[in-house]
């Protein structure tokens, strides 16, 4: 590792936070009244501070300093966190804390220690380590999105082949792989139409490295991205392109933390915005739907590039030599809002949280294998505040939001429709 | 010390097991030094999520029986959340966070303890309405700021004090009574605090609130002043580079300069005289370079620059706010009279855009917790009320006691980082000098209560009424003969009131 | 204690001549104008200094002696200043009447007790300064005790909660202990003490000044306050403007106060400014047929600066508010002799002449007031309106005052019952109604927020915990309950 994302590195963070409580809110001048006010997932379902970013700081120093054991509980709190960093965000608007890194930190300590991650979670590290994919589905059937039709897919056109000698790459991640594959294949229409043409990893793609990240489980992270870069290297990958927010925000914002990434990496938003202004891409059908738009985490927030910064918290909190600060202020958010506004007859609502400030689908960090119950509640949070907009549907960048909220409908009474913006994108071509 | 076992299965039939904890890992997020000091709190036995006011008093009764000590908090910013002592139950207010009633008509609100500034502000804001919010930050309990801490703001100018507009009352008492104050006793309402006879209000708020040391206040009323923005927040960007920018022909943010103290004061005396304006302060000037910057880094770039001790050493901050372009047009020219008279003149235009450019600023303050930035050692001194006239004359004093911590590196050298802020069109004001220490140096666990200390001899050299006697039982002690022997009477109202001295007592 | 030992005891503490034992004197004090009776007091005495009245309620407490305190002159209205025990002392303090600071700068006034509307106001108006005056109160009236008892005021503007424009004051409690409250509580002397003593709140956690407030001098007696006190405005215009409908008249007011536009701020019934206008009983009767039922007066003001730019903003603010309600503020209401100017000074100044105002119409009046909301308002004039037709009570003997209060956001609502007091049929009929009335608006929601009398009873009732807790403070600041026995829940 490069930098300091130790938990013992993260002490100035611990030490210096003053329980204003700002990690549990939207930021004041984004509030929009009682409702929808609360930005911490956790925090909003047990009520409890230790259930919050600024809980699970003064969780870490106690464990730092010893002065809390690993009693029953405790760990399965430190995971019920989403990482969706809404508190890291919130508390950066005013301080220089590294509030989710300390919260990402602390569940390596907890590995380390040998009191982590929860079972589920091992089992998905053990599924990437044999099969390269978090569901541990063979290998081989990792590029199988290219011949089956999914239910979920919005274009209809054929399945462009895939180049072998592009610079650039199509990165599908785990869950379009095997789960949503219509995600893929309406990415892979998107970018033809555009006049892209992509490499598809195929059996050489794998696990990103998000998830043993996010759960502590950091020497097998390392591995995996070593492991990953090493492909991008050997096929001569310049850029990246993901339809995942997940898999996006952890080549942006973790493996800088473990090595040099030498590959642009862009998600698939932000190239269909790029194309559509540069007049590669029209949008000719209409799709007459009133929608709302879901901030992916690792899309939004977590998004911003991670530079790796060495150095000394000097008197009054100077930082030497100066650091780049990730406070979400530069996440995706626009383009994907741009895409969905160039498609004829779709009508956007913002929901009271959005963009950096947008509350989490559920699923992070994790939970949604290791606690699903807790990822469903939270969904259903979330689809209460979509519903509150008026829309039709929520839209997305990211399958695990897509996932979360789908999981979470049947128990709902108003059935709202979720997609992920490349179905709607490849609908309206 | 653990909670007996009975006694917490007697909390969880009040609460329900979901509401009510004892694990350590839980009590973990409750007793966490303060970046100001090295202490750690003494761990509460347990903590409990109460959701109505029955609870809350079924709890109290319980803790009394059991002489168990309690503290309500909701958002636990200030150190008086946390225990001083054993056997220590945190009532966390947060599920009580009910907006019971906006009345629109009537220009009030009852509100639950949880709720929250951001919250009721911006709900407020619909409805053509709005209330002085405390320069706390959008996270902060309202009823916590209006009944149970300080409650400055800064809008205080054109209108007051938080506790001025508390308009009805519900407290559980330290022993678990609930009474209702003012129009609320009678049923009558909730639109009127004081009564009926002698003002019992008088025992829950007095310059500071009892920060929990006398019951539990469940609900609130608080009046309502007419909003003159739009019914939502104008804001712009992201964070951390929010801008909002109110109407420009009813809003604006004006800021002069003062060669002395004494004109800032003149100033402020006569804009006072002519009620024009919404928000007059002599604003910190380091504090305002921390709320403009976005890291410490940025801050240390600005701060040597010397921009904001140049320009902000003895500023007036002005705010206009008017129903029409008319009237703003004349408060501006009534403002331009005085200023020319006293020998004001504007801030750099880098200066004073911040302020146009963010008039959150006069609204939530949604940036405030930024003070804290500098690695989180700071605290408050003075903190005190009288006229303009006297608060000048207090600031004034500052630097003999304040200018020795400088010298000796102890404290950021900000001398003039000091705020005054002027409450119902000047007939009272409030000062405040914030200070900020450096958590590296080998002497800081001291450096704040020095300060606090020096501030408070300087009080008693000067017979100036600079702070009002703090809530600990040393100080008020020392102090209290000095101050017409009111330790006396809080403490006898504290015994009658808590017989048990349950209620999160003094430290 | 017997009588004469009490006026030799206290004739040597305060000297004789401070000292009234004079029967008939006495005895004027076991009545007052609301027909509340007690036991006759055994001596009336003035002290002139605090530490006159620290040695007589030190005195009271060895002795057991009830002390009444008064500082305004009579009539009294309210029985409050009636003994509630025997052998009580009534504690006049009308020679404690020193006007003890004018604070121009910072707009406060420091006073005794005994400082009356009748002094205060020319006092201030020489350093251009006005207080904010209750509606048109007697030139001798207290105006320590009219703030301390939270007096509606005409000016809601200036008023930020109930106990607003009262600042700091000195009190002595029931112990005998001397107490300074807010900002004048030190640090050191009064003499010592530096600060401008404005700062009404404190010290620490307590806010000792509301504990007094509304008590009826059953805790402390307070000897001096500083009350807030207002810029004499350069250039002020009246407004008046006519209405039947009370509550198309009222919905306005709303909007003015919440916009602050204006000063001045009430409404009244023929009757009551026929009875504010008057000059003798012809001009009374026929300003009360001729003047509207409703009259919404209200003032704005220019202040020291462009006072006619101001004007003319505010002006235009007040026509276009009334105006969109279809009502129209007018300098003079049509028909009617000028009125503005004698209604000006009416409001800008206590009544000096005798008798006063409200007794002039009849001889008597009995006020029945409390505190609602401002919208509320009309439904209880009407509620009342009901009782006094049952009750058979003359129209033309029923003054209505609504005044707005902190801001608007409440309003006192004013019944004025004016009768002739040596009628006796019609002194009963009085008493049923003010009873019967007050039970029913009390059971409406009217709130009795300075319960004197029979409302004590009514408001106490309902409140069980309240008067729990406020016999604790009793307990603490007047334990042997020498101060004001018999008032409020004290009894």
């Amino acid at each position: 590792m490069t930098a300091m994302n130790r938990l013992e590195d993260l002490r100035y963070t611990m030490e210096s936070c003053n329980h204003c409580g700002q990690c549990k809110w939207v930021a004041g001048p984004r509030t929009t009244g009682w409702r929808f006010a609360e930005i911490c997932p956790i925090h909003m379902r047990h009520h409890f501070d230790a259930y919050s970013g600024q809980g699970l700081l003064n969780i870490a120093r106690e464990l730092l300093d010893g002065e809390l054991s690993y009693e029953p509980g405790l760990v399965d709190l430190i995971y019920s966190c989403t990482m969706c960093g809404a508190c890291d965000t919130a508390c950066k608007s005013i301080r220089d804390m590294e509030v989710l890194d300390t919260i990402a930190a602390l569940r390596a300590h907890c590995v380390d220690a040998g009191h982590g991650p929860p079972a589920p979670l091992t089992r998905a590290a053990d599924a990437i380590a044999t099969h390269g994919n978090v569901f541990g589905r063979p290998r081989a059937e990792r590029d199988g999105w290219r011949h089956t039709p999914a239910r979920e897919e919005g274009g209809s056109g054929p399945i462009p082949e895939p180049s072998s000698s592009s610079e650039i790459a199509y990165f599908a991640g785990c869950a379009a792989c095997y789960l949503q594959t219509g995600i893929a294949r309406d990415s892979a229409r998107i970018l033809a139409a555009g006049g892209w043409d992509v490499q598809i990893l195929g059996s050489d793609e794998e696990c990103c490295g998000r998830l043993l990240w996010q759960t502590g489980q950091w020497q097998a992270a390392e591995q995996q991205i070593e492991r990953n870069l090493a492909i991008f290297r050997r096929r001569g990958i310049k850029t990246l392109v993901t339809s995942c927010a997940e898999c996006f925000g952890a080549f942006r914002g973790i493996y800088p933390r473990f090595a040099a990434v030498e590959v642009e990496v862009l998600h698939i938003s932000e190239v269909i915005a790029r194309m559509l202004r540069e007049g590669a891409l029209r949008f000719d059908r209409e799709v007459d739907l009133h929608v709302t738009y879901h901030d992916p985490c690792l899309l939004g927030r977590q998004s911003e590039p991670y530079v790796p910064w060495q150095g000394e918290i000097k008197s009054f909190g100077l930082h030497e030599p100066p650091k780049t600060w990730r406070r979400g202020h530069d996440g995706v958010y626009d383009a994907p809002r741009e895409v969905l506004r160039a498609i004829p007859g779709v009508t956007v609502t913002e929901m009271a949280r959005h963009e950096e400030n947008a509350l989490c689908c559920g699923a992070g960090g994790g939970v949604a294998a290791a606690n699903p119950v807790l990822a469903r509640w939270t969904a259903n949070e979330r689809l209460d505040e979509a519903e509150a907009t008026g829309a039709a549907a929520i839209v997305s960048c990211c399958p695990q939001c897509r996932g979360n909220f789908t999981a979470a409908l049947p128990r709902r009474d108003r059935a709202l429709d979720v997609f992920d913006l490349t179905n709607l994108a490849a609908r309206a071509l | 010390m653990a909670l007996a076992p009975e006694i917490y299965r007697e909390f969880e039939a009040i609460v329900g097991p979901a509401y009510i904890s004892d694990r350590e890992y839980i009590l973990a997020a409750l007793r966490q030094p303060q970046p100001h000091s090295p202490f750690k709190p003494v761990s509460p036995v347990a903590v409990l999520l109460p959701e109505t006011t029955e609870q809350v008093q079924a709890i109290v009764r319980v803790c009394n029986r059991h002489g168990l000590r309690y503290i309500a908090t909701v958002s636990s910013l200030i150190s008086f959340a946390y225990p001083n002592g054993p056997n220590t139950i945190i009532l966390h207010l947060k599920r009580m966070n009910r907006i019971v009633e906006i009345n629109e008509r009537d220009r009030y609100a009852v509100i639950e303890s949880g709720v929250r500034h951001g919250q009721l502000r911006t709900e407020l804001m619909r409805y053509g309405l709005s209330y002085p919010v405390a320069s706390v930050g959008p996270g902060g309990s309202v009823l916590a700021n209006f009944a149970c801490s300080s409650g400055d703001n800064h809008v205080e100018y054109g209108t007051s004090r938080s506790n001025r507009y508390l308009a009805g009352i519900e407290w559980v008492t330290p022993t678990g009574e609930i009474l209702r104050l003012g129009s609320l006793a009678t049923h009558a309402g909730w639109f009127n605090a004081d009564g009926p006879g002698p003002s019992l209000r008088g025992l829950i708020k007095g310059f500071a609130g009892q920060w929990g040391g006398l019951g539990v206040v469940t609900r609130i009323a608080i009046g309502l002043d007419a909003w003159k923005g739009p019914p939502e927040m104008p804001t712009e960007g992201r964070s951390p580079r929010y801008r909002m920018r109110l109407p420009a022909d009813c809003h604006k943010v004006l800021i002069f300069k003062f060669p002395t103290l004494d004109q800032v004061h003149d100033a402020m005396q006569a804009i006072g005289r002519t009620e024009i304006g919404f928000s007059v302060m002599k604003y910190f000037n380091a504090s305002a370079a921390l709320l403009a910057t976005e890291s410490a880094n940025e801050f240390w770039e600005l701060w040597n620059s010397g921009l904001f001790q140049r320009e902000l050493a003895r500023p007036l901050f002005v705010y206009l706010s008017t129903w029409s372009a008319e009237e703003l047009a004349y408060e501006e020219r009534v403002l331009h009279d005085i200023i020319a008279e006293t020998g004001g003149e504007p801030v750099a235009d880098e200066v004073l855009d911040i302020y146009r450019e963010n008039m959150d600023f006069f609204v939530l303050v949604g940036f405030l917790q930024r003070v804290l930035r500098l690695g989180g050692a700071w605290a408050p001194t003075k903190l005190g009320g009288d006229s303009v006239s006297h608060m000048f004359e207090v600031a004034k004093a500052i630097p003999e006691f304040f200018d020795g911590f400088i010298a000796r590196g102890q404290v950021l050298d900000a001398p003039d980082n000091f705020m005054i802020t002027p409450a119902e069109y000047g007939h009272q004001a409030h000062i405040e000098l914030l200070y900020l220490w450096d958590r590296n140096q080998p002497d800081w666990a001291e450096v704040g209560l020095q300060v606090m200390r020096a501030s408070l001899e300087n009080d008693l050299e000067h017979h100036h009424h600079g702070s009002s006697p703090p809530r600990a039982k040393a100080m008020l002690e020392r102090l209290g003969p000095r101050y017409s022997n009111c330790h006396v009477w809080i403490e006898r109202l504290k015994a009658a009131f808590d017989p048990n001295d349950v209620s999160n007592p003094m430290p | 204690m017997r009588a004469t030992d009490r006026v030799v005891s206290l004739s040597t503490l305060l000297g004789s001549d401070r000292c009234n034992a004079d029967p008939d004197t006495l005895q004027g004090y076991a009545t007052d104008s609301s027909g509340t009776t007690g036991p006759t007091p055994s001596l009336l005495v003035r002290p002139r200094h605090r530490n006159e009245v620290i040695d007589l309620v030190r005195y009271a407490n060895a002795h057991g002696t009830s002390l009444v305190p008064l500082s305004s002159g009579p009539p009294h209205c309210h029985g409050d200043t009636v003994p509630g025990a025997t052998n009580a002392v009534i504690v006049d303090c009308r020679d404690m009447n020193r006007i003890l600071r004018i604070d121009p700068l910072n707009r406060s006034v420091m006073i005794e007790p005994g400082v009356h509307y009748g002094e205060l106001v020319p006092a201030l108006a020489a350093e251009g300064l006005r207080c904010t005056l209750p509606l048109a109160p007697r030139g001798n009236k207290s105006v320590l005790t009219s703030c301390l008892e939270r007096e509606a005021r005409l000016i809601p503007k200036y008023q930020y909660d109930a106990v607003d424009p009262l600042l700091t004051l000195e009190v002595v409690y029931g112990t005998g202990d001397d107490f300074r409250t807010g900002s004048a509580c030190g640090p050191g002397t009064l003499d010592e003490l530096r600060a401008d003593k404005v700062n009404p709140w404190g010290p620490g956690p307590i806010d000792f000044f509301r504990l007094v407030s509304g008590a009826q001098g059953t805790l402390g007696l307070v000897t001096w306050a500083n009350i807030k006190t207002e810029v004499l405005p350069p250039e002020r215009e009246l407004y008046l403007t006519p209405g039947d409908d009370l509550a198309r008249l009222i919905a306005p007011v709303d909007q003015l106060l919440r916009r602050r536009v204006v000063d001045e701020c009430l409404i009244v019934n023929a009757v009551t400014l026929a009875a504010l206008l008057a000059r003798d009983g012809h001009e009374l009767e026929a300003l009360r047929t001729a003047l509207p039922r409703w009259t919404l007066i209200t003032g704005i003001s220019g202040l020291e600066r462009r006072p006619r730019e101001r004007l003319a903003i505010l002006g235009r603010y007040l026509r276009e508010i009334l105006g969109a309600a279809d009502l129209e503020p007018l300098a003079e209401l049509p028909g009617m002799p000028a009125l503005n100017e004698r209604l000006g000074q009416r409001l800008d100044n206590p009544c000096g002449t005798e008798p006063y105002w409200k007794f002039a119409p009849r001889g008597g009046c009995r006020d029945l007031f409390f505190l609602t909301t401002l919208h509320r308002a009309p439904q209880f004039v009407a509620r009342f309106d009901e009782f006094a037709a049952r009750a058979a009570w003359p129209v033309a003997d029923l003054g209505v005052y609504l005044q707005p209060v902190i801001q608007g956001r409440g309003c006192h609502v004013e019944f004025q019952l004016l009768h002739d007091p040596h009628d006796a049929a019609s002194g009963a009929r009085l008493h049923d109604l003010f009873l019967d009335a007050s039970h029913a608006l009390h059971r409406d929601g009217a709130f009795f927020s300075r319960p004197y009398g029979p409302w004590a009873e009514l408001v106490y009732r309902d409140d069980p915990a309240g008067v729990a807790a406020l016999r604790k403070v009793k307990e603490i600041f007047d334990p042997r309950r020498v101060l004001n026995p018999g008032k409020l829940c004290f009894r």
